[in-house]
């Protein structure tokens, strides 16, 4: 069973500097704490700046003595993410984690390891041998996606919502994607193709 | 039984051991010591007299058939409170009177291990008992409160002698004991002039010293003094002799026994080193481990009294005891430095120093056990 008195703790602390680390968490839906969206700005000096980056957080029944899953819901061009489906290799979200860790150190370790790509042990192959063979193209294939798919959530939700109600799905199935997904219109778009 | 006693007294000088001679000084320093209260105790020993001579009496009676110096000599004090009953004031002049009866006194005492006991009580009568036996036994004069320890005395080594061929060793100790009280009963003059409560407190040791021989030859004096309070015919007065006798030796009396530990460091090591851990948890804290927090970083939960004192891993990290019997149930390793958990408490306690941290490591480690 999830420790939901901890999770709401966490979240309270973590949305409470919101303003000086940019990283947000919340819940997708008030029923469901172990389902949760966290938000960190790409850090800056890194083809991901500017960007906003939507992760997808599931939280086991074992959390916090398990690790959070998260994976991110932004598409996101790096050696350590999945650009298929946002999986993150990083240690502390497998063998090293610690309970001690929160949803918010966890999310702060994700965005230094954006900051700080290892190619060595890389998630996308892809994506590593392109770091390692061409860094250039890799960097400028980066701020692509970053400006493609992390940058869209700078518009309003309103916006959004006409944007997709303009591609011919209906506004209530589109108000409840954008919901479900955290406002991110390339999910929301996904997760309305699919149903 | 008076002219047994007198004969028997003449028998007990002649017998009186070579050895005793190093303890003349010690009786005559006390001697010096109980003159100067003698008369004032002198009534208050009358009135205990009376109930103790009747006891004396029949231990007399037992004791007239055992042989032996130190027998013969007891019995001629046994014999004097009898006598003494009768003979109520006693100056200093007298117990002095002759440098014979001085040096008796001394042989007294020395022939008697329980004797310095009593003088060195002394400030308290029993040394005046035990001087004035012996001086009697040269002068013919006695006193009460003698007859009173004497008949205790008596007591003591006639069941000795028939039971117990322990008797030398008992005496040893007792002697020691005396050397050690005799410190006690001069700071005891010098601080409570009550008569009362030395009296008491020789009281109380004569019954220890029936007591101590009777139980055990070999008793220690101290254990003696316990059983003092055990005693029914030493009654209330007992119990402020106990008191008192606890007190024993204190720090800046000039006659305390060089050889016993330091009272005062004793009790000042406990505390000071009480302030020492007091001192060194916080500065342990704050160099190793930080602040206790106030929650369980893990559940988020406040930490009792119990939690804020569970150190289970080196490191410092603190967590309460449900997370960490829930760490320890799957992953095992400390969330603080991710090493895992040591098991072992043998090893934790000999890497650690301070006994309240072995306690706590003793308590986690009860609890993987459990787990």
């Amino acid at each position: 069973m999830v420790d939901f008195a901890r999770v709401q703790k966490e979240l309270q602390e973590c949305n409470r500097d919101f303003e000086v680390s940019g990283i947000k968490v919340i819940p997708t839906s008030e029923a469901n704490l172990a389902h949760l969206l966290g938000t960190i700005p790409g850090p800056s000096a890194t083809p991901y700046e500017g960007g906003t980056f939507n992760i997808d957080i599931t939280l086991p029944h074992g959390y916090p003595f398990e690790p959070p899953k998260m994976q991110f819901a932004t598409k996101v061009w790096h050696p350590n993410i999945s650009s298929q489906s946002g999986a993150i290799c990083l240690d502390i979200l497998k063998d090293q984690w610690s309970p001690a860790l929160t949803l918010k150190t966890a999310l702060l370790s994700v965005q230094a390891l954006l900051s700080a790509p290892q190619p060595d042990d890389p998630q996308d192959a892809v994506v590593a041998q392109q770091y390692l063979r061409d860094y250039q193209t890799f960097v400028s294939t980066a701020r692509y996606w970053t400006e493609s798919f992390a940058m869209v959530s700078s518009l309003g939700v309103e916006e959004k919502v006409q944007k997709l109600v303009e591609m011919g799905f209906p506004e209530a199935s589109v108000r409840n994607a954008l919901e479900s997904v955290g406002g991110d219109e390339n999910l929301a778009l996904e997760k309305l193709c699919s149903c | 039984m008076i002219s047994d006693s007198i004969p028997s007294a003449s028998v007990a000088m002649a017998a009186s051991n070579p050895k005793d001679f190093a303890k003349k000084k010690r009786a005559n320093r006390s001697a010096k010591l109980k003159q100067c209260k003698l008369d004032a105790r002198r009534e208050q020993w009358l009135s205990q007299v009376k109930n103790k001579g009747v006891c004396s009496k029949e231990e007399v009676n037992r004791e007239g058939s055992t042989p032996g110096g130190p027998m013969l000599h007891l019995k001629n004090e046994r014999g004097r409170p009898i006598e003494k009953l009768e003979i109520q004031p006693r100056s200093e002049e007298e117990i002095y009177g002759d440098g014979s009866s001085t040096h008796h006194y001394s042989d007294s005492e020395s022939s008697l291990s329980n004797s310095p006991t009593s003088s060195v009580l002394g400030s308290n009568d029993s040394g005046l008992n035990f001087t004035g036996s012996s001086s009697s036994s040269s002068s013919g004069q006695s006193s009460i409160s003698s007859s009173s320890i004497n008949g205790c005395c008596s007591g003591n080594t006639s069941e000795e002698d028939e039971g117990d061929a322990g008797d030398d060793g008992c005496l040893d100790d007792w002697e020691v004991m005396a050397d050690a009280l005799a410190a006690t009963d001069n700071k005891q003059k010098q601080h409570s002039p009550n008569s009362e409560f030395c009296s008491s407190l020789s009281e109380k040791h004569e019954n220890a010293a029936e007591l101590g021989s009777q139980l055990d030859a070999t008793n220690q004096p101290f254990s003696g003094i316990g059983l003092l309070n055990a005693n029914p015919e030493s009654g209330g007065m007992t119990k402020q002799g106990g008191a008192l006798n606890r007190c024993a030796w204190r720090p800046d009396d000039a006659y305390r026994p060089q050889s016993l530990p330091n009272l005062s460091k004793q009790y000042s090591f406990p505390l000071s080193s009480e302030k020492h851990f007091g001192q060194r948890g916080p500065v342990w804290g704050s160099k190793n481990l930080g602040p206790i927090p106030t929650t369980c970083p893990i559940c988020f939960e406040d930490l009792d009294d119990t939690d804020s004192v569970f150190l289970p891993c080196l490191c410092g990290f603190r967590l309460c005891l449900f997370c960490h019997k829930r760490i320890l149930e799957e992953d095992g390793r400390c969330p603080g430095c991710r090493k895992p958990y040591e098991f072992d408490p043998v090893e934790r306690e000999a890497t650690l120093d301070g006994g309240s941290l072995t306690i706590k490591l003793a308590r986690s480690c009860s609890m993987m056990e459990r787990s």
